[in-house]
């Protein structure tokens, strides 16, 4: 295990070269590579601001006063982009050691710097959103905490990749012995993006004054997703509880990344011998 | 147990394999998918029954520093598992290879260019992933564009443009820059055109005058002739032969020969089973024809 993390610590080049040779062909085969990359979930922004902020006044659950710093349309933008980059790990998942089968069976390097370079690059790709971010949030008003910044950011960073490195590793070798991963992926991607209430405030399901069963608010916590998400919106809305993770959901979004990246990285070398003969 | 090691250049052979063995699963469906899985469970598992098969077992040899060792045998009897484990791309089952040195592999020619970069930057990348610094490169990159015979104006174009000839001639001009002292070449010498072909041969002499080690997989026997000091013979996933390279090619030769006389000979049978079928048939007709009459 030491041995082996050392070997992927000496290969940190290769990482480097495949991120950057990805993010090179992603964004210079359209002048306007960084635009439509951003087009997308702005796009769906404005979609999801007028359905569900606007006709089915999901911003109802938004806390009194939040209005003025920013509103139910900095939370979306704050919830959507990580998000999209989050979900651009799941779609790539599956097919990463696929994709380079080539690269894997002529060369002699630790097979995990595969997954570590997908999601390296989605790395990049994310804090080119930032820029969008922070856009957003001086137009609209928004009001980062020092608690946000130095506590929430961090955190919810690090669990994201945390957790979408451990989804690579254990995707992208099941994938190859089990080629129909992929579609599932697809359906699972889709669910989480509702369980991990994106586009709602989580306060309009934990609330007291609603028909959600009590076994529903502690499935919905133990969802790590919906605590990661919850980080990266509270950043930008200082002083607001209601949209602070709660406790049970503030744990299983740390224990659920670690144990995610653990279970993924046990299945990938307990699958390595087999990927390999398959690929 | 079943490892493959990469250790520093010091005395003693440079690639030391001890009872190695891959096994595959035959008859395994390579796409079972979940549903199957989740709804029949282990029960109606098509691979369970499924019986294992040994492309390559119990195969040990060393080879020595400057040795140039060529492996001979029919298709299909894991020659291109065998320099696969010594890559390190597989991983055995079985036993145990060690190589002192980094290897030079020239399984895929064309292997890790991406399509959709230039050749300059495909040559700067799969030169990186090989370990070449980037001074290295800089420093050959005029060599490698002449020796792969790439117009200037070419190697600034993204190489899904490219001939497949002119992207495998790249592919080989950067992989022989690279200094690894193990080489590995499978079947890749019949790249090219005629000139080229003569090109990548002085290439490869070059090499090995240099005290590298080099496994070539190939069917060419003047390929094996010129290079190669050892062979070995594989059959059947076995090591039949671990000699010099013309007993190898003789063994082998020998084989195929009692095969192709084997397999005329049930040709001829068969033939002759059919003729005799044939007669008894007419035979047959002619009898109930002389009845009718």
């Amino acid at each position: 295990m030491a041995s082996r993390t050392l070997a992927v610590w000496e290969h940190r080049k290769v990482v480097g070269l495949l991120v950057r040779r990805d993010l090179k062909v992603k964004y210079q085969q359209s002048v306007l590579g960084y635009a439509w990359t951003m087009l997308e979930p702005m796009a769906m922004t404005l979609v999801y601001f007028f359905v569900f902020g606007i006709v089915l006044n999901a911003s109802r659950g938004m806390p009194e006063g939040a209005a003025e710093t920013g509103g139910f349309l900095l939370f979306l933008v704050a919830g959507i982009l990580p998000w999209t980059t989050f979900s651009q790990i799941l779609g790539e998942a599956p097919r990463t050691m696929i994709t380079h089968s080539k690269l894997i069976t002529t060369m002699k390097v630790p097979r995990e710097i595969f997954p570590l370079a997908s999601v390296g690059t989605k790395f990049v790709e994310y804090l080119l959103t930032w820029p969008i971010l922070v856009l957003f949030v001086i137009v609209l008003g928004g009001r980062p905490s020092v608690e946000g910044l130095l506590l929430w950011l961090p955190l919810a960073v690090v669990l994201t990749f945390a957790f979408g490195l451990g989804v690579t590793l254990l995707l992208s070798s099941v994938n190859v012995l089990l080629r129909d991963v992929e579609r599932l992926t697809r359906i699972l991607t889709r669910l989480l993006f509702y369980g991990s209430a994106i586009l709602f405030p989580a306060s309009m399901v934990l609330g007291e004054d609603n028909s959600v069963p009590a076994w529903a608010e502690t499935v919905f916590q133990l969802n790590p997703l919906l605590g990661i998400f919850q980080m990266h919106r509270a950043v930008w809305f200082a002083g607001f509880e209601e949209l602070v993770p709660t406790t049970l959901a503030l744990t299983s979004a740390v224990v659920g990344s670690l144990l995610m990246l653990v279970i993924g990285y046990w299945t990938f070398r307990r699958l390595e011998m087999s990927v390999l003969k398959e690929l | 147990m079943a490892q493959t090691s990469y250790g520093t250049a010091d005395g003693g052979p440079v690639i030391e394999a001890k009872g190695l063995g891959v096994k595959f699963a035959v008859n395994r469906r390579r796409k079972r998918s979940l549903r199957e899985m989740f709804i029949h469970g282990s029960k109606r598992d098509p691979n369970a029954q499924g019986n294992d098969f040994w492309p390559l077992r119990d195969v040990s040899f060393e080879v020595a520093r400057g040795d140039c060792v060529g492996i001979v045998g029919k298709n299909g009897t894991g020659k291109s598992t065998l320099l696969k484990l010594i890559a390190g791309v597989l991983i055995p089952d079985e036993g145990e290879v060690h190589v002192r040195g980094k290897v030079a592999p020239l399984l895929e020619l064309r292997a890790g260019f991406n399509d959709n970069l230039t050749g300059r930057e495909n040559v700067y990348l799969v030169g990186s992933l090989h370990g070449m610094s980037e001074k290295e490169i800089d420093a050959r990159f005029d060599e490698i564009v002449e020796f792969a015979e790439i117009e200037a104006k070419f190697i600034d174009s993204p190489v899904r443009h490219y001939s497949s000839g002119m992207k495998v001639r790249l592919g080989f001009a950067l992989i022989s820059q690279l200094e690894h002292p193990v080489m590995l070449v499978d079947e890749v010498l019949a790249v090219g055109d005629k000139a080229f072909k003569r090109k990548c041969y002085e290439a490869i002499e070059r090499m090995l005058a240099n005290q590298r080690t080099m496994v070539l997989v190939s069917h060419n026997e003047g390929d094996l002739r010129r290079f190669c000091n050892r062979g070995l013979y594989i059959r059947g996933g076995e090591l039949a032969l671990d000699t010099d390279i013309e007993a190898a090619l003789e063994a082998y030769n020998a084989d195929t020969k009692a095969e192709i006389a084997a397999r005329k000979k049930r040709a001829e049978e068969k033939k002759k089973r059919e003729e005799a079928r044939k007669q008894a048939e007419q035979e047959k007709e002619q009898g109930d024809g002389g009845q009718a009459a």
